[in-house]
């Protein structure tokens, strides 16, 4: 009888006790492990293999990346479709509210921001812009010395 | 016997005329929308297709034919359910009836062709070659009308343009998709297809399927609809269109070609004087510096007199239109004198 009335009580003790942490916790994320909010991309392809679509997705920071989110704030799908477009979805007006509530964002989300104009420009933007036309530079020039090369070859051959 | 197979006829139809109600309902309901944003005209100005007059005249040209409006539907069959009614109650649910067709009448908006959007919103000449596709940006935003949505294309080479009408669309049914539309547009729409559907009498399908899948005031919708138009103008068959909704589309394109002598004869030919009246005036109405409005106004004519003048002055098959008018001024005569 006694051990069955303290189980009882113990019982009730860890509901209470989970009943306040899950309400403290988003104080104590922040206080205690320094935790934020960050709009992210979430990959959503439930485990798809080579085809990638993320969620742009206001999170918190710690929690894991397809994880348990706060808020879908847009959707970014990477692979072309037959218009040759990248489709890529903003909730302007909760972006807004979260960037407010003082949300940080990561590299490939301000990137997006920055080409959709609602942000400046991402410095990495450009820098890879240049990159890719240095990259194709080099390409043409090497695909200009094979070609030559080549044509050498027939004259020869004939 | 005949109340009750009248009142069986009825509830069958309506019955399951039900589904169709509701892709009926988003139908009326993106086109109420567009419906309320003309106001009415000033004084002297154009009579356009929404003035209180204009809509007056083209809903009673259009008719109420109960039993076409409610012809029974391809749906999933359902056994028909039968009523036992009073006089009175038959006679409610006729009103009740009615009311419902007059909504399901309600005319799509007939709006001009809208402009092409070409707005350059940034130039970034840095930014050429940082990829090979384009990106489009959509708001997402629900609370915001489709109209005012920013969806902005970022080109390979840098430009920031706003997005054309047709990307507007197509994303649009993307990320809120409407109910019977699809992101292509169906095979049907193209002028082979149409050529061969209209042969089959199929007008009327053609225009639905068009009011759900285009905007009006897109060129598709346009086109559709004036090739519509032209085929039933050509072959005469406007009673296929009689006591739809697109019947006051038709009458208004037809009043503003200046070709409104086939609908008249048909009119004519129907015994409906009082339509072929009101078209006339209808015709006034729009085109007030014509020779047969001019004569009309000084004349003060009323009724048939308006006909004639019609016929006299403006219609190229004037001959007809006095037979016509002829032969009922003698049925009239005839119906007096016995």
């Amino acid at each position: 009888m006694n051990s069955r009335a303290k189980h009882r009580k113990e019982k009730t003790v860890t509901i209470i006790w989970c009943f306040i942490m899950v309400h403290l916790s988003s104080h104590l994320l922040k206080r205690y492990h320094n935790g934020y909010v960050v709009i992210r991309l979430a990959l959503a392809g439930h485990k798809q293999a080579n085809r990638p679509f993320y969620r742009i997705v206001a999170a918190h920071n710690k929690r894991s990346r397809d994880g348990k989110y706060i808020e879908q704030l847009g959707s970014f799908d990477p692979l072309p479709n037959i218009y040759n477009e990248k489709l890529v979805g903003f909730n302007f007006d909760r972006i807004k509210y979260w960037i407010g509530c003082g949300a940080h964002l990561t590299k490939p989300v301000a990137k997006l921001l920055g080409l959709s104009g609602f942000f400046p420009l991402h410095p990495m933007t450009v820098t890879e812009a240049e990159r890719r036309r240095a990259q194709a530079k080099l390409a043409e020039t090497a695909a200009g010395t094979e070609d030559p090369q080549q044509e050498e070859q027939k004259q020869a051959d004939v | 016997m005949a109340a009750l197979g009248t009142a069986r006829c009825l509830f069958q139809s309506f019955y399951r005329v039900k589904d169709v109600q509701r892709i009926r309902k988003t139908l009326l309901k993106c086109n109420a929308r567009t419906f309320c944003d003309e106001t009415s005209v000033k004084g002297g100005a154009k009579p356009r297709f929404t003035d209180a007059a204009v809509q007056d005249i083209l809903t009673r040209i259009t008719g109420l034919d109960l039993q076409k409006v409610f012809r029974p539907i391809k749906q999933e069959m359902k056994p028909p359910t039968y009523k036992l009614m009073t006089d009175e109650q038959l006679e409610q649910a006729i009103q009740f009836a009615t009311e419902e067709a007059k909504k399901q009448l309600q005319m799509p908006p007939v709006l001009p062709e809208r402009k092409p959007i070409d707005d350059v919103l940034a130039v970034d000449k840095i930014l050429d070659g940082m990829d090979t596709a384009k990106y489009v940006f959509t708001d997402i935003t629900y609370s915001i009308p489709h109209r005012e949505r920013f969806i902005v294309v970022r080109e390979p080479d840098g430009t920031l343009r706003k997005a054309t009408w047709e990307e507007r669309d197509r994303l649009v049914q993307v990320y809120f998709p409407k109910l019977g539309r699809k992101l292509m547009p169906h095979v049907l729409f193209k002028e082979e297809n149409l050529k061969i559907v209209f042969s089959q009498d199929r007008h009327e399908d053609v225009l639905n399927l068009c009011l759900v899948q285009f905007e009006p005031g897109s060129a598709d919708y346009i086109r559709v609809h004036e090739a519509t138009y032209e085929d039933l103008e050509k072959n005469g068959k406007y009673n296929l269109l009689r006591s739809t909704r697109h019947f006051g589309g038709l009458a208004w394109y037809l009043v503003n070609a200046r070709r409104v002598d086939g609908l008249i004869a048909d009119m004519l030919r129907r015994d409906m004087l009082q339509d072929a009246i009101s078209l006339v005036s209808l015709f006034h109405m729009v085109h007030p510096h014509s020779e047969s409005a001019q004569e009309a106004t000084s004349q003060q004519a009323a009724g048939t007199d308006l006909l004639k003048i019609y016929s006299q002055k403006e219609s190229q098959r004037s001959g007809y239109i006095e037979l016509a008018l002829q032969a009922y001024e003698e049925k009239a005569a005839e119906g007096s004198a016995s």
